[in-house]
Protein backbone atom coordinates (compact mmCIF):
# COMPACT_ATOMS: atom_id res chain seq x y z
CA UNK A 1 0.00 0.00 0.00
CA UNK A 2 0.92 3.54 -0.42
CA UNK A 3 2.31 5.40 2.83
CA UNK A 4 3.30 8.91 3.22
CA UNK A 5 6.75 8.06 5.22
CA UNK A 6 8.70 11.50 6.35
CA UNK A 7 6.43 13.57 3.41
CA UNK A 8 7.41 11.27 0.66
CA UNK A 9 5.14 8.44 -0.71
CA UNK A 10 6.56 5.11 -0.29
CA UNK A 11 4.97 1.60 -1.79
CA UNK A 12 5.09 -0.59 0.94
CA UNK A 13 3.53 -4.50 1.02
CA UNK A 14 3.19 -6.73 3.82
CA UNK A 15 3.32 -3.55 6.64
CA UNK A 16 -0.02 -3.62 8.73
CA UNK A 17 1.41 -1.93 11.83
CA UNK A 18 3.58 0.71 12.96
CA UNK A 19 5.98 -1.96 13.95
CA UNK A 20 6.05 -3.53 10.39
CA UNK A 21 7.19 -0.31 8.93
CA UNK A 22 9.49 0.30 11.53
CA UNK A 23 11.15 -3.11 10.71
CA UNK A 24 11.25 -2.96 6.84
CA UNK A 25 13.42 0.30 7.35
CA UNK A 26 15.51 -1.61 10.29
CA UNK A 27 15.52 0.75 12.71
CA UNK A 28 14.14 -1.28 15.65
CA UNK A 29 16.61 -1.46 17.65
CA UNK A 30 17.44 2.81 16.99
CA UNK A 31 16.02 5.51 18.88
CA UNK A 32 13.88 6.70 17.37
CA UNK A 33 10.10 8.34 17.55
CA UNK A 34 7.23 7.85 15.56
CA UNK A 35 4.10 10.14 14.86
CA UNK A 36 0.99 8.42 13.19
CA UNK A 37 -1.23 10.52 11.56
CA UNK A 38 -0.57 13.02 14.20
CA UNK A 39 -1.12 11.17 16.96
CA UNK A 40 2.40 10.77 18.76
CA UNK A 41 2.92 7.19 20.05
CA UNK A 42 4.98 5.41 22.41
CA UNK A 43 7.25 2.34 21.41
CA UNK A 44 4.69 0.39 23.24
CA UNK A 45 1.84 1.30 20.46
CA UNK A 46 4.17 0.50 17.97
CA UNK A 47 2.67 -3.41 17.28
CA UNK A 48 -1.10 -2.59 18.04
CA UNK A 49 -1.08 0.83 15.82
CA UNK A 50 -2.20 -0.30 11.79
CA UNK A 51 -1.88 1.98 9.32
CA UNK A 52 -4.12 2.39 6.13
CA UNK A 53 -3.90 3.53 2.66
CA UNK A 54 -2.18 6.91 2.16
CA UNK A 55 -1.62 6.88 6.12
CA UNK A 56 1.09 9.71 7.30
CA UNK A 57 4.23 8.76 9.46
CA UNK A 58 6.87 10.58 10.47
CA UNK A 59 10.33 8.52 11.71
CA UNK A 60 12.54 11.24 13.90
CA UNK A 61 15.07 10.98 16.10
CA UNK A 62 17.99 13.35 17.74
CA UNK A 63 20.44 15.02 15.87
CA UNK A 64 23.29 17.07 16.86
CA UNK A 65 21.77 21.02 17.78
CA UNK A 66 22.30 23.61 20.21
CA UNK B 1 33.60 30.08 48.25
CA UNK B 2 32.93 27.59 51.04
CA UNK B 3 29.67 25.52 50.47
CA UNK B 4 28.91 24.19 46.51
CA UNK B 5 27.33 26.88 44.49
CA UNK B 6 24.80 24.39 43.04
CA UNK B 7 21.35 25.49 41.36
CA UNK B 8 17.94 23.80 40.11
CA UNK B 9 15.68 23.54 36.74
CA UNK B 10 12.96 21.54 37.37
CA UNK B 11 13.62 20.05 40.42
CA UNK B 12 17.26 19.37 39.35
CA UNK B 13 19.94 20.00 41.22
CA UNK B 14 22.84 21.75 38.53
CA UNK B 15 26.63 22.01 39.55
CA UNK B 16 28.07 23.17 36.27
CA UNK B 17 26.29 26.44 34.45
CA UNK B 18 27.19 25.40 31.53
CA UNK B 19 24.71 23.86 28.92
CA UNK B 20 26.65 22.72 25.89
CA UNK B 21 24.75 22.12 21.90
CA UNK B 22 26.25 18.61 20.31
CA UNK B 23 25.86 20.31 16.82
CA UNK B 24 28.98 21.00 14.68
CA UNK B 25 31.87 19.01 15.99
CA UNK B 26 34.01 17.85 13.78
CA UNK B 27 34.31 14.36 14.81
CA UNK B 28 32.51 12.21 17.92
CA UNK B 29 35.84 11.79 19.67
CA UNK B 30 36.28 15.73 19.59
CA UNK B 31 32.75 16.29 20.85
CA UNK B 32 33.23 13.51 23.63
CA UNK B 33 36.55 14.97 24.98
CA UNK B 34 34.88 18.40 24.51
CA UNK B 35 31.93 17.56 26.38
CA UNK B 36 33.82 16.24 29.47
CA UNK B 37 36.11 19.11 29.49
CA UNK B 38 33.14 21.39 29.77
CA UNK B 39 32.00 20.02 32.46
CA UNK B 40 28.64 20.12 31.34
CA UNK B 41 25.62 18.31 32.80
CA UNK B 42 22.90 19.50 30.16
CA UNK B 43 23.57 18.55 26.70
CA UNK B 44 21.02 19.88 23.55
CA UNK B 45 19.92 18.33 20.84
CA UNK B 46 17.48 18.86 17.39
CA UNK B 47 14.88 16.56 16.43
CA UNK B 48 14.78 15.74 12.82
CA UNK B 49 13.29 13.11 9.98
CA UNK B 50 15.52 9.87 10.18
CA UNK B 51 17.28 9.70 6.65
CA UNK B 52 15.72 6.78 5.07
CA UNK B 53 18.11 5.91 2.88
CA UNK B 54 20.93 6.02 5.05
CA UNK B 55 19.30 4.16 8.20
CA UNK B 56 22.71 2.38 9.12
CA UNK B 57 24.02 5.76 9.98
CA UNK B 58 25.50 6.73 13.43
CA UNK B 59 22.72 8.03 16.18
CA UNK B 60 24.11 10.88 17.92
CA UNK B 61 23.45 9.37 20.87
CA UNK B 62 25.99 6.62 20.39
CA UNK B 63 28.24 8.47 21.33
CA UNK B 64 27.02 9.98 24.52
CA UNK B 65 27.34 8.34 27.93
CA UNK B 66 24.24 7.20 29.00
CA UNK B 67 22.83 8.49 32.17
CA UNK B 68 25.31 10.81 32.86
CA UNK B 69 23.09 14.03 31.38
CA UNK B 70 20.18 15.72 31.48
CA UNK B 71 18.95 15.85 27.40
CA UNK B 72 17.62 19.18 26.39
CA UNK B 73 15.90 18.98 22.87
CA UNK B 74 15.30 21.71 21.09
CA UNK B 75 12.57 22.70 18.79
CA UNK B 76 14.72 24.02 15.99
CA UNK B 77 13.01 24.30 12.54
CA UNK B 78 9.72 25.00 14.50
CA UNK B 79 7.46 28.35 12.80
CA UNK B 80 4.83 28.34 15.31
CA UNK B 81 3.76 27.39 18.85
CA UNK B 82 1.53 24.37 16.90
CA UNK B 83 4.94 23.49 15.51
CA UNK B 84 6.95 23.37 18.30
CA UNK B 85 4.38 21.67 20.87
CA UNK B 86 4.59 19.01 17.77
CA UNK B 87 8.27 18.56 18.31
CA UNK B 88 8.40 18.35 21.76
CA UNK B 89 5.63 15.91 22.27
CA UNK B 90 8.19 13.89 19.73
CA UNK B 91 11.20 14.59 22.15
CA UNK B 92 9.32 13.13 25.08
CA UNK B 93 8.19 10.05 23.50
CA UNK B 94 11.81 9.33 23.29
CA UNK B 95 11.44 8.17 26.91
CA UNK B 96 14.99 10.17 27.58
CA UNK B 97 13.79 13.83 28.77
CA UNK B 98 10.67 15.93 29.50
CA UNK B 99 13.00 19.09 29.10
CA UNK B 100 12.32 20.90 25.97
CA UNK B 101 13.84 24.21 25.09
CA UNK B 102 11.08 26.06 22.80
CA UNK B 103 12.49 27.51 20.05
CA UNK B 104 10.81 29.19 17.21
CA UNK B 105 12.21 31.34 14.88
CA UNK B 106 10.51 33.67 12.19
CA UNK B 107 13.44 34.90 9.96
CA UNK B 108 15.89 32.40 8.41
CA UNK B 109 18.42 35.37 8.30
CA UNK B 110 18.72 36.01 11.90
CA UNK B 111 17.25 32.78 13.47
CA UNK B 112 15.47 35.39 16.03
CA UNK B 113 12.84 33.92 18.08
CA UNK B 114 9.40 34.77 17.26
CA UNK B 115 8.12 36.45 21.06
CA UNK B 116 4.42 35.81 20.76
CA UNK B 117 4.62 32.43 19.37
CA UNK B 118 7.56 31.28 21.93
CA UNK B 119 5.15 32.51 25.09
CA UNK B 120 2.33 30.47 23.44
CA UNK B 121 4.05 27.48 23.09
CA UNK B 122 5.74 27.91 26.58
CA UNK B 123 2.18 28.18 28.01
CA UNK B 124 0.96 24.78 26.47
CA UNK B 125 4.20 22.96 27.14
CA UNK B 126 4.23 24.08 30.94
CA UNK B 127 0.28 22.53 30.68
CA UNK B 128 1.47 19.53 29.25
CA UNK B 129 4.03 18.74 32.07
CA UNK B 130 7.79 19.72 30.19
CA UNK B 131 10.09 21.42 31.63
CA UNK B 132 10.07 24.52 29.77
CA UNK B 133 13.29 26.20 28.53
CA UNK B 134 12.05 29.04 26.32
CA UNK B 135 14.82 30.85 23.56
CA UNK B 136 13.73 34.04 23.53
CA UNK B 137 14.56 37.99 22.87
CA UNK B 138 16.42 39.84 25.50
CA UNK B 139 13.32 41.75 26.23
CA UNK B 140 12.98 41.96 30.06
CA UNK B 141 9.42 41.92 30.02
CA UNK B 142 8.73 38.97 27.76
CA UNK B 143 11.53 37.11 29.82
CA UNK B 144 8.91 37.93 33.09
CA UNK B 145 6.03 37.18 31.10
CA UNK B 146 7.84 33.64 29.98
CA UNK B 147 8.41 33.30 33.98
CA UNK B 148 4.81 33.79 34.77
CA UNK B 149 3.73 31.26 32.13
CA UNK B 150 5.70 28.61 34.09
CA UNK B 151 8.96 28.54 32.33
CA UNK B 152 12.00 26.63 34.57
CA UNK B 153 14.44 29.05 33.52
CA UNK B 154 14.31 31.34 30.34
CA UNK B 155 16.82 31.70 27.92
CA UNK B 156 17.25 35.91 26.22
CA UNK B 157 20.30 35.76 23.48
CA UNK B 158 22.45 37.72 23.51
CA UNK B 159 23.29 37.56 20.25
CA UNK B 160 21.84 35.59 16.73
CA UNK B 161 22.87 32.43 17.10
CA UNK B 162 25.88 31.32 15.66
CA UNK B 163 27.08 34.39 15.26
CA UNK B 164 29.64 34.77 17.67
CA UNK B 165 29.12 38.69 18.97
CA UNK B 166 28.81 38.74 22.49
CA UNK B 167 26.15 40.17 24.34
CA UNK B 168 25.19 42.91 22.46
CA UNK B 169 22.35 44.72 24.98
CA UNK B 170 24.04 43.65 28.59
CA UNK B 171 21.95 46.21 30.22
CA UNK B 172 18.67 44.58 28.85
CA UNK B 173 20.49 41.46 30.52
CA UNK B 174 21.30 42.70 33.86
CA UNK B 175 17.68 43.91 34.20
CA UNK B 176 16.41 40.77 33.34
CA UNK B 177 18.18 39.04 35.79
CA UNK B 178 17.16 41.69 38.21
CA UNK B 179 13.41 41.32 37.87
CA UNK B 180 13.67 37.07 37.74
CA UNK B 181 12.47 34.79 39.81
CA UNK B 182 13.88 31.84 37.97
CA UNK B 183 17.49 31.15 36.43
CA UNK B 184 18.23 33.53 33.37
CA UNK B 185 20.56 31.64 31.12
CA UNK B 186 21.80 33.40 27.98
CA UNK B 187 21.82 31.16 25.13
CA UNK B 188 23.28 31.74 21.64
CA UNK B 189 25.36 34.90 20.47
CA UNK B 190 28.36 34.22 22.54
CA UNK B 191 31.92 34.42 21.20
CA UNK B 192 34.52 33.66 23.67
CA UNK B 193 35.63 32.98 27.09
CA UNK B 194 35.12 36.94 27.75
CA UNK B 195 31.48 36.46 26.70
CA UNK B 196 30.80 33.78 29.09
CA UNK B 197 32.31 35.88 31.55
CA UNK B 198 30.33 38.98 31.27
CA UNK B 199 27.21 36.63 31.40
CA UNK B 200 28.21 35.48 34.80
CA UNK B 201 28.94 38.38 36.05
CA UNK B 202 25.43 40.30 35.00
CA UNK B 203 24.38 37.15 37.30
CA UNK B 204 23.13 34.95 34.90
CA UNK B 205 22.88 31.28 36.04
CA UNK B 206 24.04 29.82 33.30
CA UNK B 207 25.07 30.11 29.51
CA UNK B 208 24.05 27.70 26.80
CA UNK B 209 26.32 27.75 23.80
CA UNK B 210 27.28 25.48 20.61
CA UNK B 211 29.18 27.11 17.52
CA UNK B 212 31.95 28.95 19.98
CA UNK B 213 32.82 25.35 21.53
CA UNK B 214 32.52 23.34 18.35
CA UNK B 215 33.92 25.50 15.33
CA UNK B 216 36.76 26.82 17.61
CA UNK B 217 40.11 25.55 16.41
CA UNK B 218 40.33 23.31 19.13
CA UNK B 219 37.14 22.39 20.77
CA UNK B 220 38.51 20.43 24.27
CA UNK B 221 40.60 23.68 24.64
CA UNK B 222 37.86 25.90 23.97
CA UNK B 223 35.10 23.81 26.15
CA UNK B 224 37.75 24.07 29.23
CA UNK B 225 38.27 27.69 28.59
CA UNK B 226 34.46 28.09 29.03
CA UNK B 227 34.14 26.43 31.56
CA UNK B 228 37.05 28.52 33.57
CA UNK B 229 35.58 31.70 31.76
CA UNK B 230 32.25 30.67 33.75
CA UNK B 231 34.34 29.62 37.31
CA UNK B 232 36.06 33.04 37.46
CA UNK B 233 32.55 35.10 35.99
CA UNK B 234 30.58 33.56 38.89
CA UNK B 235 33.11 34.07 41.81
CA UNK B 236 33.59 37.56 40.52
CA UNK B 237 29.63 38.27 40.53
CA UNK B 238 29.39 36.36 44.21
CA UNK B 239 32.08 38.43 45.31
CA UNK B 240 31.03 41.78 44.62
CA UNK B 241 33.49 44.13 42.03
CA UNK B 242 34.33 48.07 43.10
CA UNK B 243 31.79 50.71 41.33
CA UNK B 244 33.29 52.33 38.34
CA UNK B 245 33.85 56.00 38.95
CA UNK B 246 35.30 58.68 36.94
CA UNK B 247 38.87 59.66 38.57
CA UNK B 248 41.98 58.04 39.94
CA UNK B 249 42.36 56.79 43.59
CA UNK B 250 45.73 56.17 44.74
CA UNK B 251 46.06 52.24 45.83
CA UNK B 252 48.76 53.93 48.44
CA UNK B 253 46.87 57.29 49.76
CA UNK B 254 47.86 60.17 48.21
CA UNK B 255 50.29 61.83 51.06
CA UNK B 256 52.56 58.52 49.71
CA UNK B 257 53.48 60.41 46.75
CA UNK B 258 55.14 62.94 49.05
CA UNK B 259 58.75 62.78 50.09
CA UNK B 260 60.05 65.73 51.76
Amino acid sequence: MNIIINGKTEKLENVRTIEDIVAHYDLLAKPIVVEADGVVLTREQWASTDVREESRVELVHFVGGG
Amino acid sequence: MTQPDTWQIGGRELSSRLFLGTGLFPNPYVQQEAIRASGSEVLTFAIRRVNLSATEDDSILQHIEPGQFTFLPNTSGARTADEAVRIARLARASGLSDWVKVEISANERTLLPDPIETLRATEQLVKEGFTVLPYTSDDPILCKRLEEAGAAAVMPGGAPIGTGLGILNPYHIGLIVEEAGVPIIVDAGLGSASDVTQAMELGCAGVLMNTPVAKARDPIGMARAMRLAIEAGRLSYLSGRIAKKKYATASSGYDSLKLT
